[in-house]
């Protein structure tokens, strides 16, 4: 039996790769030695500081890599923990203040890290603006997430519209289990009563986000 | 007379490099474009070259000693092409380096400078320079020209490429972010500032040949340690350890998928 060129690739391919991958740590040691590197590669900072290196659960499935998809069950697992997480305003209230929700949405400052200290500021920012437009007349405004200037005006502003607004800001991870949108709530850099200030700022028809100009 | 196959050839090959070479015309929709321009033909970089080159030549610290005999990776003292291989393995410390981690342990033990003082002055600010962002701006311009040419040949290399792939996906914080939840697509800004999408080769290839870059927000060289450094900043989590095990691994991983870019430095950034 003649042996053609093809079959040959096919046989020795495998093989290459097989040879080649092997010397790669599998993505269990690869894990391990990340992890480990994680635990030196912050030096003499408090050890409140290096915790926010640690993943919480929700976490290490968001972590795929090279865009591999999420399983069924991991998704419905971030969806769980995500659900469970959300705290409401002790006043009931979902939707504040927009006018305090419009210098929040705009404001990028607080918690970050500087010589093992947090940052000077008064309360921390909402960051919203980093990533999408707001105000449709405001240029200084990022892309990484959905432009939604006419939020409100879209939607208008009950009681269900300002919940599940409120609800996507505590933790984006509820409805969208894994999207690139932080979990402002959830992960402690907003408190409920300024999301609700920027759910108002985002629904409230007097809200610049809505302007019909 | 009809134009011949090959001479054909030599005018579409001309009218190539042409539009290859001609300035990038000032878009209306882009312009920041028109600044980036005006610093990339005029880069004050260049001084950072300078100032390196004396520093690296001169007899300093308690041990009086130059840096000409300092090893990255090509032989003590050889410079040229060396950058375009870092981060690789050392058999005399048993680790992956990258070019800081290098300048580190020359001027520690070279010169017998204190580490924590050299760590302490790593970046600059407005009131004083750094040498090592001198010393690494000088080091990686030897490479100017050259291909950036990373090779995962050591074990311990191919550990440090695929614990920077896994950081680069990891996602903590207080943001959730991970390098790619802002580095993963094209065309993407924080605000008004582009991104590189960092998982596509010609982006990536255009970052790793350019770093140390001259930063005109921050009015002096940066290096890729005080890059990652930065990034990190913003995410919320702490102070990136310079030259720590994190840092060499997520620059193994985007200098190696950098391969074959020419590296021009330093290069100019916002």
């Amino acid at each position: 039996m003649r042996i053609g060129k093809a079959t040959l690739a096919a046989i020795g391919m495998p093989l290459l790769v097989a040879v080649g991958c092997a010397s790669f740590p599998d993505a269990q040691s690869t894990r391990g030695l990340g992890e480990k590197m994680l635990a030196t590669s912050y030096p003499g900072m408090p050890e409140p500081l290096t915790r926010r290196a640690v993943q919480d659960r929700a976490q290490q499935i968001c972590s795929k890599i090279g865009g591999a998809k999420l399983t069924q069950e991991e998704a419905a697992e971030v969806v769980r923990l995500s659900r469970a997480s959300i705290q409401y305003p002790a006043s009931g209230k979902l939707a504040g203040d927009w006018k305090v929700g419009a210098k929040l949405a705009y404001a990028g400052q607080g918690s970050r890290i500087i010589g093992g200290r947090l940052e000077k500021a008064q309360e921390n920012g909402a960051l919203c603006s980093n990533c999408h437009v707001l105000d449709p007349r405001e240029v200084n405004a990022g892309n990484i997430g959905p432009a939604l200037a006419g939020y409100g005006a879209q939607r208008g502003d009950s009681e269900a519209v300002a919940r599940l607004t409120y609800e996507r800001i505590y933790n984006a991870w509820t409805y969208q289990p894994c999207s690139n949108m932080p979990r402002l709530g959830a992960g402690g850099h907003l408190t409920p009563e300024q999301i609700a200030h920027v759910v108002a700022y985002l629904i409230d028809p007097q809200s610049p986000v809505n302007s019909k100009k | 007379m009809p134009i011949t196959r090959v001479g054909f050839a030599t005018i579409l090959l001309a009218c190539l490099a042409a539009w290859g070479a001609a300035p990038a015309p000032a878009q209306s929709d882009d312009p920041l474009g028109v600044g980036r321009k005006m610093l990339a033909e005029d880069n004050p970089g260049e001084l950072w070259v300078l100032r390196g080159e004396r520093l690296f030549r001169e007899q300093r610290g308690p041990k009086q000693a130059s840096l000409e005999q300092c090893d990255f990776g090509m032989g003590s003292g050889k410079l040229e092409g060396a950058f375009a291989r870092l981060p690789r393995y050392f058999s005399d410390s048993g680790k992956v380096e990258d070019m800081e981690s290098r300048l580190l342990k020359c001027m520690a033990e070279l010169q017998g400078l204190d580490r924590g003082a050299i760590i302490q002055t790593r970046f600059s600010n407005l009131d004083r320079a750094s040498d090592m962002e001198a010393l690494a701006t000088f080091v990686a311009s030897r490479s100017n020209g050259m291909k950036m040419d990373v090779r995962l040949e050591h074990p311990r290399e191919r550990e440090m490429y695929k614990a920077g792939e896994y950081l680069f996906f990891r996602r903590t914080g207080p943001t959730d972010f991970a390098c790619v939840s802002c580095h993963g697509e094209d065309g993407k800004r924080i605000r008004l500032q582009d991104l590189p999408n960092m998982t596509e080769r010609k982006q990536i290839q255009a970052v790793v040949a350019g770093w140390p870059a001259y930063r005109g927000t921050h009015s002096t060289v940066r290096t890729m340690q005080h890059r990652l450094y930065d990034c990190n900043w913003q995410m919320r989590l702490p102070d990136l350890g310079f030259t720590s095990d994190v840092s060499i691994a997520l620059t193994s991983y985007l200098n190696y998928q950098g391969n074959g870019a020419v590296i021009q430095v330093p290069g100019v950034r916002r």
